[in-house]
Parts: C-alpha cells; structure tokens; sequence
C-alpha cells in the first residue's frame, strides 16, 4: 500500500513538473483571460462611477533611469492627454538593454515604448524591434528639437528616438581654490595645472578619468579624430588621434590615476580645483558643500583652434514595433506631448536636466540655471556617441589603448596599432 | 516482479532527473547548439547552422588571445593554489599548536575576510590599499620616502596584487579545513611517534600529512575550480568598465567577457563557453582520478 502511495506521489511530481513546462499558449491564454477578466471588473467599476467617460488607453514605457525624473515627465504627458483618454506608465527595468533582447518582439509582455540612451540605438534597430518615429510625428512638430539630439536619434538616416533631454561633459570649478579666470585655451589651463599641481603633496588643479573614452572625447572630437565612424570602421591608429591622445597624455600627467571615485573624492576634499565631469555629479558636490562655478568645455579652444567637442548622451523615447500595429494614435499622442516645450521646462526647473527642446531655454528660470546653460552652450559643439552597434565593443579597445598610454607609459603609435587591431577584431566577432 | 522493481526505481528517480534535466542538461545543450549557429545582433530572428566555425574562431585565431588566456588562468590556479594550500597549512597548525591562548578569538577573526560579500572586498582593497592617493600601500610608501607606485597598471605587478587579494579571501576556508582536519587527528599517533624518537618534521610528514590528505583533497578540489572561475577580483580590480587600469591581464572567464559577451555574438559566445566546459570536465576527471588513487 505504502509502495502504491509512494509511486503514484512520484508520478503525480513528476507529471506536475512536466505541466509546468506548458506551452506560451496555454500560459498567454491563461493570463489573456485573468487579464479578459480584470478589464471587465474595471470596466464595470468605471460604469458604475461614470458611464459616459470612455476608458483610459495606457502606453507602458520602460526605462533603466532616475525614477524622480520620470516622475516629471509622466506627470507633464498625462496632464497633456488626459483629454484624449492616454495615459503613459513608466515601469523601471533594470538591465534594459538584456529585457528588450528578450521582450522586443513579444507584443504580449514587452513594453509599447521604451525610454533610453541613444547608444544602443543601432543595436536595437538591427534587431529590427523598433518603428521609426516619423510615422507618429511630422518634421513640423519636431522643429523645435536641437539639431544634435535629433542626429543622436538618427540611425541609418531614420530616426527611431523622440530625443527628451541630453547629458554632456563640463568644467566644474571649485571658486574657493580657483585662483583668477578659468582660461580659455586648453594651452593656458595646462600652464595653470602645471604651475598649481603637486602630485606628491595630492594636491591637483584639475582632475579628469583620463584614460575613459567618454571623457578623453572632447580631446579626440576636437582634433577631429573618431573613435568609429559612421560606417563602423574604427579610428585609433588615424594621425589626429595619436595627435589628440598625445596631447591628453600631458594632461594625464597631471591628474592623478583618473580612476572616477579618486577624481570625485579629490574635488570633495578640495584636493582638486576643478573635475571635467557629467551634470551627475552636481548633486554630490552640492553635498560636500564646494562653492562651485561651472564653465562649458566649448569654451575652451585647443592648439588647432578649433573648441573642445565632449560626446553627448541623449535620453529619448523609442516605439515597439508592435505597437504601431496595436496603439497608433495613443503613441503618436504621447510622442507629440513629450517633444513640447512644458516638458523641458519642467524636467530643467525639476530634475536639472538640459531638455532637448530649444524653446524651453528661453523659459527665465532655466535661462537662469548656470549648469543647464552651459550644457546649452556645449551642444554647439557636442557630437552625440556614435549610436551604431559596433561602438559597444569599442570602448574596450579605446579604454585599453589611453590606459596603456597613460597609465602603463606604453609607446603610442604601438599601443594605437595594437589597440585598432583588436577593435577590427572585436568588430569582426559580432558578425 | 524484477521489472516491476526497475520501474519502480525509475519511476522514483524521474521527478529528479526531470529536474536536473530542465534546469542543467537543458542549458547546456541549448548553448551547444547556439555555439553551432551565427545568432548575433544581426542575424537576431535568421540565424542558422553554420558547423564548427565558431570553434575555428575561438581558437586557432592567434591573435585572439584566447590561449594566452588559457595560460594565465593556469599559472593563476597553480600559483594561487600552491601558495593557499601551504599557508594555510601552516597557520592552521600554529592554530593548533598546544597551549595557545585566545585560540577561538583568532579563527573568529581569520573568518571575516571569507564572511565579506567578495564585490565589497575588492572594491574596498582598490580604494583601501591599492589607490594612488588614497590606497594604505602607497601611504606607507610615501611615509617612508618612496615614490608612488601604481599597482594595477602592469601586468606583473597586476598579478601579484590580485593574487595576493585572492589569498586573503580565500585563505580563511582553508585554514577551517585545515583546522578541522587536523582535530579528527588520533593524539595517540604522536605519542607513541614520540617515544620512538620522532621530531616535529618526522611528524609532521609521517603522521599529520598522510592523516590529512583524504580529508583535504575534496577542499582542495573545491577551491581548485572556485580560483579557476574567478572573474570578479581580476575584472574589478583592473578591468571595471570606465575604470581600466592600463594592465592586460586576462582570465578565460574575463577574456570570455570582454569578447564574446559584450559583442552580443551569441554563437561564438556560446562557443567559448563550451570550450570552458569541456576544460572543467577534463580538470575535474584528472582531479577525481587523483582523488580515487589516494583515497
């Protein structure tokens, strides 16, 4: 009796288990039906409550970012379209890029848009999981979008991003230490950094991650050189960028390991006069109590004479293929909302980030704001990261070629040599 | 009545094979399978069979650095477990040396390094002790007149910085082993070695070592694999994304990362990680081999 017992409990697992391998279809139905069933259970509530109204069309969004800057933006749309019966939700996802290789496609559990840097623009594009934004939103209503962000949304001459609010690099000072102007050549701030530096002491004039791509960027856009350019081919060995990184390197000299906690911790213990840094850190050194100034990195001309060109990173919204088919109008609803000028406003006034609407810098509060003006300024001159897929497998190589450089004391023109070789390799492997 | 027993057998069995299956011999296979096609970014929903190409690639392309990697990961698990198995050995014996005072507050102690979450350690002995401003090596360096030095920034020295980290964690579990071994010790054996005149070494290579080996060799083994999978000490300390070091130290495991993982080719990814398990495998029937002789 016991042993008939014993083996049917086997079986029964064991077929339990195998049921929970049910197909996607039996599951999708299972929950389309749950789903079926709260629609209706709201839907009777919402009779009940007002029969006239019509019921609420939600588009989810999913982000990887700042839920607080979210927050401004979701409020500012959903005032704008409660009218139309739209409302958009932001879910927060983290490992966004992972989510949407696995959720892209599926119509059923993937998001309608999604809220995102524009680097790995390409990458998605490629996977073929996005619409492009001009089918929802005419040039017309794009008008007022800066031309840099709309570049940033641009792949392969289609834009897919509805740009949103942009982030780049500037000189943060500390005005306490800094003594006189803060020059306007790159050659007199290397004649301030040499004369006010004393690495033994760690007492530094300017401090900046050195050897991270990102940041050694306005060097290497300045000189005209690139890191991969449009058509994929990678740029580390091109004479202006031995050029540029051969410049940076005597910068590198005077900065300390460059690691990104030394150079912060440095500029919050006033060991550092000033940090080439993202609109990121400003909370942190508000905190340390630094009275700062803020100067854009445009303003400074290199030995060429043409400006420092930092990468910018543009944060925008981007629609699932699918849901051109499925949500049409309330997209192009939500589209048209956050490219408005009150969305840039309030994300400046609220969240301190530099909108992507030209118009809402003309707003005296924002006009006021000496970081959002100054990233207004740098966006004369900011190239967006190159948003094509190969440039993820680049930062490797050109990360590795300034660390070899400047950290190792590595030979330049072998290091670059060595470094384009592994970039072609790295770009070669994705295929 | 003999079937009907095997069918019992299997049937009792099924549950946890089905288990097993689902949740190990079904990812594996898959990967192997992926490792036979060209899934990448740009062949995402068309990808198809292309053979053994992405075997071809990973390693008989020379410059890769796919064998220079395997080579580091060796001489990285040897040295690593050379040095821990023969420090350990030591400290666990002077643990147990008698008349030692204090003796639990001390394994209380030794503990703390293998309590940490590893991600917290490495990153506080970055900043702690490697940092050029901040870090305790360079503090003393400079209070005794030296010059800075960067620690992480070349290859040797990279090394032997990771390695030294390494030990500290790991050390803690091998001396408990160790400690636990030599308490199952009969006291007799050295008694009666004593009065027929044996002296520490005597003992300590006739007695304590013969007595400890079966009960090490499983740790050991343990540890083997845990120091050739280690990812997390070589790619935070010297290869954290935005924060490279200038050293090139790679592992199998960083080399895995940097190459396949971040190109979002899943084939030759998929590739690489076969070839890293069939070397596990090999390892770990070499071990289990020794293993068996011993014992």
């Amino acid at each position: 009796m016991k042993r008939k017992i014993y083996s049917t409990l086997c079986g029964v697992l064991a077929v339990g288990m195998l049921g929970g391998c049910g197909t996607a279809g039996t599951a999708a139905n299972g929950e389309s039906k749950e789903e079926a069933q709260s629609t209706v259970e709201t839907s009777a509530e919402e009779k009940q409550e007002d029969a006239s109204s019509e019921s609420v069309e939600t588009v989810t969004v999913w982000h990887d970012g700042d839920e607080s800057i979210m927050q401004v933006i979701a409020d500012e749309v959903n005032e704008e379209l409660e009218a139309e019966h739209v409302q958009v939700v932001f879910e927060k996802k983290t490992g966004l890029t992972d989510q949407l290789q696995l959720y892209g496609n599926d119509a059923e559990n993937g998001p309608d848009m999604y809220f995102y840097a524009h680097d790995s623009l390409g990458m998605f594009a490629e996977m073929g999981i996005l619409a492009p934004i001009t089918d929802f939103i005419s040039a017309e209503e794009e008008k007022d979008l800066l031309p840099m962000t709309v570049e940033a949304g641009t792949y392969q001459d289609t834009q897919y991003l509805l740009p949103v609010y942009y982030e780049t690099l500037l000189f943060i000072y500390n005005q306490d230490l800094w003594e006189g102007e803060v020059p306007s050549t790159t050659d007199d701030l290397y004649a301030y950094m040499e004369s006010h530096t004393d690495t033994d002491a760690g007492t530094y004039a300017v401090v900046n991650q050195h050897s991270t791509a990102y940041n050694v960027a306005p060097f290497i856009n300045g000189y005209g050189a690139y890191i991969i350019d449009k058509d994929g081919n990678p740029g580390l060995n091109t004479d202006q960028m031995i050029e540029a990184v051969t410049y940076n390197k005597q910068f590198a000299e005077l900065m300390g390991d460059g690691d990104y906690d030394t150079c912060n911790t440095l500029f919050h213990e006033q060991k550092a006069a000033a940090i080439i840094g993202g609109p990121w850190l400003i909370s942190g050194i508000k905190d340390a109590g630094i009275n700062y100034g803020i100067k854009s990195l445009s303003d400074f001309t290199l030995p060429n004479g043409e400006a420092m060109a930092p990468y910018s990173g543009v944060q925008g919204i981007g629609v699932m293929k699918y849901a051109k088919e499925n949500k049409q109008d309330a997209v192009a609803s939500v589209l048209k909302a956050m490219c408005k000028e009150n969305v840039g406003i309030s994300l400046a006034k609220e969240a301190s980030c530099a909108p992507a609407n030209a118009k809402a810098y003309e707003d005296a509060e924002v006009a006021a704001d000496d970081m959002i003006m100054a990233m207004r300024a740098t966006a004369e001159t900011a190239q967006p990261m190159p948003n094509i897929p190969q440039m993820s497998v680049m930062w490797g190589p050109a990360e590795s070629m300034l660390a070899s450089i400047n950290k190792s004391g590595q030979d330049i023109k072998t290091v670059a040599d060595n470094c384009q070789k592994a970039a072609k390799t790295a770009v070669a492997d994705m295929q | 009545m003999r079937n009907k027993k095997k069918a019992a057998v299997w049937l009792h069995s099924l549950p946890a094979m089905i288990l097993i299956g689902a949740i190990i011999v079904f990812p594996i296979l898959y990967t192997a399978y992926i490792s036979l096609t060209n899934m990448n970014m740009f062949h995402w929903d068309n990808y198809e069979l292309i053979g053994l190409d992405n075997y071809v690639r990973a390693l008989f392309k020379v410059d890769t650095g796919f064998l220079t990697a395997i080579l580091t990961t060796l001489l990285w698990t040897a040295l690593n477990m050379i040095i821990q198995v023969v420090i350990a050995f030591f400290i666990a014996l002077g643990l147990n040396a008698p008349g030692l005072k204090l003796k639990n507050l001390y394994k209380t102690l030794l503990m703390f390094p293998w309590a940490m979450p590893a991600y917290v350690s490495i990153l506080l002995w970055k900043v702690g002790i490697y940092n050029t401003e901040f870090g305790l090596a360079n503090k003393v360096l400079v209070a005794l007149g030296f010059e800075k030095i960067n620690y992480l920034s070349q290859n040797v020295p990279a090394f032997i910085s990771c390695m030294v980290l390494n030990l500290w964690m790991a050390l803690p579990f091998m001396i408990m082993m160790f400690d636990g071994a030599f308490q199952s010790i009969d006291k007799s054996y050295y008694e009666s070695a004593k009065m027929d005149g044996a002296g520490f070494w005597m003992q300590l290579f006739h007695i304590t070592v013969p007595s400890v080996k079966p009960i090490m060799a499983p740790a050991v083994i343990m540890t083997t694999f845990t120091t050739f999978k280690q990812f997390d000490i070589i790619y935070l300390l010297t290869q954290q994304k935005g924060a490279l070091t200038g050293a090139t130290l790679q592992t199998i495991l960083t080399y895995a990362h940097q190459n396949a993982f971040v190109s979002n080719n899943y084939g030759l990814s998929s590739a690489v990680s076969m070839i890293i398990f069939v070397l596990i495998v090999i390892i770990s029937l070499f071990l289990n081999r020794g293993l068996k002789e011993e014992v």
